[in-house]
């Protein structure tokens, strides 16, 4: 694709960038077919600004005379204003944006021409995968096997090649079991708890329907994730009303008879549109810019965010306390299988397990799954909460567990090795990146657009040495236990880091942050020397 | 998960009682309480605790002339109470004899800081009648002629906290006399105003007659006094009370001319007046005989800053207690504590001082007042100075800055706490205290590195805001104090932090004397301080306190190893390192560390 046929104005001279955190500047204006690059005209200052356009989430343009004001707001949150010469060049450059920024193409997205000089192609791509899971986990290997059932996609598009699943399970009772959940989602292990064996699984909604249809293959393999303890619990993410609900429309839920031995636990999450509704509403009140901010609280509560959270979490928590506490094995799912299952039983193994709390183990985890799970990024991230385009598959998921974490990690201030520079770093990059890790829905197709030997990986790049200190958490004090989060309203907090990003007060407190991390590891340098 | 036994002692009072094995605790309930020197016990008795969280629990009281104190019998609910008599407001009997339900006779007790106990007694033969009468009487000793604990406490400490202010040591370090201010001894024996301190800096160029006609002038002589000069702009923070003016509009031609020597001693053409109150009722004071600085005052401007008073500011404390004890709300918590307002309080207290600490920064002196200007003003100068003044920001430089502006500037602790005092609907009493710390607490989340001292600090002061253990917050006024021999009869709070001061220290503290902070007082920007107002429910409480300050207690001591090592190199270096030469000197010693870690805020680490 050419870029140059939506670039009418390359260039434009005398333009005035106004932007949070920094005084008005003029300068040059230039859009590329990936990025917007500003840079100061005033003698001796080099102040640049550049803009992935991807970043970009909405363009409003203002004519006044001949001159315009682009406004842009950026999926970091971030709002700029550019005040440009010329009526004409204004329309063409609000017209770019509005373009590139939305472009479906993802092999012309940036990530294929990010080429830094520190990295190279050849570096290995990633840092987890289900086969290194498995080889880690010796202790699995007599109950649990690696399926390659899936290795051409066929079996789920959405999973990736290798599969943990029961010993006695063959590929072929696979196939049919993946028949009977949707997008072909069958029950697969994505976590072992060494403490007492018990395990956690996802899958999606079993397509039970209106008649209550049964698979013999599917009840013999969460049977066999039992076998030999008294029963397991399944966490559905629906309402159990919801849940009935979905058997109208071929899905369902499993029952109690069919699966006697195992316990269904329902617990509502907000998921989809409502909760990219939640976001735009925070976004909103986040920026008023009124002074009258006598009813922040009510807007902040009417957003709902919170209690996103809130629900998040204590979902989480349940399913850790099955595993933990209970010593039951767990089968999470919603109806898809690729947003909130993912979400809680990521921050499931967060509270229970400590590997995940280190920077590696927690970039692993999400890999595996989010990344590898298949949740589908290019969908979900397309638009931030400013766009005005009609909603799609947007829903902030990522961006919620992100907050979740951030809960976790504010509660527990030295159980987790990442700081929250990292958390915002994902957030950021989650919805525009130089980066190809979040690119596309699925690991097929990942694989088909060739992302892991055309692009870099994120998660690589952040453990680089230069990034790392950057990214790890000064107080860390690693803890075998278990963190349970305490879920109540008090006890949780806007992410001001990220929702109130761009105010002297988060900047100040970034500074703050950065000066505690220097001075820890200055101590600890002296201590040694 | 914490122990539950600590989960209901508060962190600040628990220093002195010696942990308790469970093993002693089956065999005698009491035994191990460790008292007080100088604390007796009064009674004790088998009673039943509710909790509002963990139900009905059997166990024994004590009733000391410090403390209540309760264990639990039940080692399965192991829960433990250890109360100052002093946080009791209020006791009250709970059900009479004929009452029916199980455990609906008692006692009721409410206390100062945020929470309520609950006791259950047997109905038989009057159970209840000694301990509440002993509990009523030593709960309230001023109200039965005895004397407060502080009077009685034999403690001892390595440092005299009386020694941390000394108002002349202060004056001097802030510069002062200079060839614009004076020290004046003119209120040496509180002639000219009885709630003042001794020791007052008044405009170089005004004589001790215009001081006493201008205390005629002002709200119960409380003349505008110098609070806090600015070592380079020489611009000022004076405190007053309001002019009285009354319904006719009197004018007092030495108050104009004593007020414009302010504004000439810092050569500035305008002087601000801020007065903390809200304009109307600014305006309806005049009723009363006060009022404001009208147009009379050539060369000033007057601002009002919409603070409320110290009704507004009990209720809404108030209505916080109501959503957070013993249950908190969960539906609609937000809203709920937006329907408090006392987030939005604190916001204008904070965004007063703000403004009051800019304008100085900026080069113009400052007059603030409320209505008696022992409230509001001194939330607003303390505040101010606070963002000011880098050595307030210190551990003992907040201690200072206490005792200066809020004790011996009379803010009427007596009356607002209501210390020793049966009547607990006096209308005099209100969280104005409280909402400053809570205003310094929220100072302190917004800049992590800037403040030597922690949150425990904070709350050890709460604590002891209360307890009558520590003679520092004792009565109204200094005249008071000096009348009741406070310094030389009880302990200073400042001599149990002083003596123990690693557990209050901040590690990331950076110093940097010449920072103004400017906290951003918008609600978004601001918290509830969980940690005070809900650290009663044990659910609420986050990760277990212990390991975080083992951490911080192993980052001091790395600090510490870094300063001396940072210390040696220095000295072996003859020529000064360029990198430390530009550290500023510190005003005065602060900490034990105060001189090297100056310098480690400039150093940078390569990443």
């Amino acid at each position: 694709m050419e870029f140059s046929e939506h670039i009418k104005t390359a260039n434009v001279e005398d333009v005035v960038l106004r932007q949070p955190l920094h005084p008005p500047s003029r300068g040059t204006l230039c859009i590329t077919g990936h990025h917007l690059l500003f840079s100061d005209r005033e003698e001796g200052s080099s102040r640049q600004l550049l803009l992935l356009l991807r970043n970009i989430d909405a363009v409003e343009k203002r004519i006044s005379g001949s001159s315009g004001t682009i406004t842009i707001k950026c999926k970091d949150m971030r709002v700029l204003h550019l005040d440009i010469p010329g009526m004409e060049q204004c329309l063409n450059i609000a017209h770019s944006i509005e373009t590139l920024s939305c472009l479906d193409g993802v092999a012309a997205m940036y990530p294929f021409f990010y080429r830094p000089s520190d990295l190279s192609l050849q570096n290995q791509w990633g840092l987890s995968s289900t086969e290194k899971y498995y080889s880690q986990m010796k202790e699995l290997h007599n109950r649990w096997r690696l399926s390659s059932v899936n290795r051409d996609y066929s079996v789920c598009p959405s999973y990736p090649p290798a599969v943990i699943i029961p010993q006695n399970t063959d590929d072929d009772m696979l196939k049919k079991v993946a028949k009977f959940r949707q997008g072909g989602r069958f029950p697969a292990l994505c976590y072992y708890h060494r403490k007492n064996g018990m395990v956690i699984l996802r899958s999606s909604q079993p397509l039970t329907g209106a008649n209550r249809k049964r698979c013999r293959e599917d009840e013999h393999l969460l049977q066999a994730v039992i076998d030999g303890s008294d029963k397991g619990y399944i966490i559905d993410t629906r309402s159990s009303q919801q849940a009935q609900q979905a058997r109208m429309t071929g899905g369902g839920f499993e029952s109690k008879s069919s699966y006697s031995h195992w316990k269904r636990l329902h617990r509502q999450m907000e998921r989809g549109k409502a909760l990219q509704e939640s976001l735009i509403k925070l976004v909103e009140a986040c920026g008023d810019e009124s002074h009258n901010m006598d009813r922040w609280l009510s807007k902040l509560e009417n957003s709902k965010w919170l209690s996103h959270v809130q629900t998040a979490l204590s979902t989480a928590g349940l399913l850790a306390e099955c595993v933990e506490r209970d010593g039951h094995s767990v089968l999470v799912h919603g109806s898809e299988g690729t947003d909130s299952t993912l979400l809680i039983s990521t921050l499931a193994q967060l509270i229970m397990d400590p590997c995940c709390r280190t920077l590696e183990g927690f970039l692993a985890l999400l890999e595996r799954e989010w990344v590898q799970a298949g949740h589908p990024f290019q969908q979900r991230c397309a638009h931030f909460a400013y766009s005005h385009a009609r909603l799609q598959q947007e829903s902030p998921v990522f961006l919620l567990m992100l907050d979740c974490v951030w809960q976790l990690w504010r509660q527990f201030p030295l159980a987790l090795g990442f700081s929250e520079a990292l958390l915002l770093r994902l957030a950021t990059e989650a919805y525009a990146s130089d980066y190809g890790t979040f690119l596309c829905n699925s690991h097929q197709e990942r694989c088909a657009l060739g992302v892991t030997e055309n692009t870099h990986c994120l998660f690589q790049a952040l453990l680089r040495p230069t990034e790392r200190d950057y990214y790890s958490n000064p107080l860390y004090e690693p803890t075998e236990l278990a963190i349970w989060p305490s879920v109540h309203p008090q006890s949780l907090q806007l992410w001001r880091g990220f929702f109130l990003r761009w105010t002297q007060q988060a900047r100040q407190l970034e500074e703050a942050q950065e000066e505690i991390r220097n001075m820890v590891i200055e101590w600890g340098k002296m201590a040694l020397s | 998960m914490a122990s539950p036994v600590s989960v209901y002692n508060s962190n600040a009072l628990d220093t002195h009682i010696s942990s308790t094995s469970r093993e002693s605790l089956k065999m005698e309930l009491l035994a191990d309480v460790s008292l007080l020197p100088g604390e007796e016990r009064i009674t004790d008795k088998d009673i039943i605790y509710i909790c509002p969280f963990s139900g009905a629990v059997k166990g024994k009281v004590l009733i000391t002339n410090y403390r209540l104190y309760f264990k639990s019998s039940d080692s399965d609910v192991a829960v433990m109470l250890d109360v100052p008599l002093g946080t009791i407001s209020r006791v009250e009997k709970m059900g009479g004899a004929s009452s029916r339900g199980e455990n609906s006779y008692g006692l009721d007790i409410t206390c100062k800081d945020m929470r309520n106990l609950r006791f259950a007694l047997k109905q038989e033969g009057h159970s209840r009648r000694d301990i509440f009468d002993l509990l009523f009487k030593h709960a309230f000793p001023l109200s039965h002629g005895l004397p407060l604990f502080a009077y009685l406490t034999q403690e001892k400490y390595e440092e005299n906290g009386w020694n941390v202010y000394k108002p002349m040591e202060e004056f001097r370090r802030q510069g002062l006399p200079n060839n614009k201010w004076r020290i004046t001894f003119i209120n040496k024996n509180y002639e000219l105003c009885d709630t003042y301190p001794t020791v007052l800096a008044v405009p170089f160029k005004s004589k001790e007659e215009d001081l006493r006609r201008v205390a005629a002038f002002r709200s119960r002589a409380r003349i505008p006094v110098l609070s806090w000069i600015h070592r380079e702009n020489q611009a000022v923070i004076v405190r007053c009370s309001q002019p009285l003016v009354g319904m006719s509009g009197k004018r007092n031609k030495d108050d104009e001319r004593y007020l414009d020597m302010i504004r000439e001693a810092n050569d500035t053409t305008k002087l601000t007046i801020y007065d903390a109150r809200p304009n109307v009722n600014a305006v309806a004071n005049k009723a009363t005989g006060g009022g404001y600085e009208g147009d009379e005052y050539q060369n000033a401007e007057l601002i009002f800053l919409d603070i409320q008073n110290i009704h507004v500011m009990r209720e809404s404390l108030k209505k916080l207690k109501d959503i957070v004890y013993p249950n908190v709300e969960e539906s609609h918590w937000l809203s709920s504590l937006e329907s408090t307002h006392w987030l939005e309080h604190v916001k204008l207290v904070l965004s007063g001082a703000i403004q009051v600490a800019d304008k100085v920064s900026s080069g113009n002196s400052v007059v603030v007042h409320c209505s008696d200007g022992w409230d509001r003003t001194a939330q607003l100068t303390s505040l101010a100075m606070l963002m000011l003044d880098s050595h307030y920001r210190t551990l003992r430089g907040f201690q200072v800055l206490i005792e200066k502006e809020w004790i011996s500037f009379g803010h009427k602790f007596a009356s607002r706490i209501g210390h020793g005092d049966k009547n607990h609907a006096d209308q005099d009493r209100s969280p104005i205290f409280v909402q400053f710390i809570d205003c310094v607490w929220q100072m302190t989340k917004q800049f992590p590195t800037a403040f030597e001292f922690n949150e425990r600090l904070l709350l050890t002061i709460l604590d002891h805001l209360y307890s009558c253990r520590f003679g520092t917050f004792l009565y109204n006024c200094e005249s008071a104090r000096d009348q009741h021999d406070v310094r030389s009869k009880t302990v200073s709070l400042w001599s149990l932090v002083n003596s123990k001061m690693d557990i209050y220290l901040n590690p990331f503290y950076t110093p940097e004397s010449g920072r103004v902070l400017y906290p951003v007082a918008s609600m978004r920007h601001l918290e509830l301080w969980v940690t005070y107002y809900i650290r009663w429910n044990p659910r609420i409480r986050q990760q277990q306190q212990s390991p975080v300050e083992q951490r911080y207690k192993e980052l001091l001591a790395l600090r510490d190893e870094y300063l001396k090592k940072l210390e040696e190199l220095q000295l072996s270096d003859s020529s000064p390192s360029s990198r430390l030469a530009n550290s500023p000197t510190p005003n005065t010693p602060s900490s034990t560390s105060s001189t090297p870690s100056q310098q480690y805020t400039h150093l940078q680490t390569p990443l």
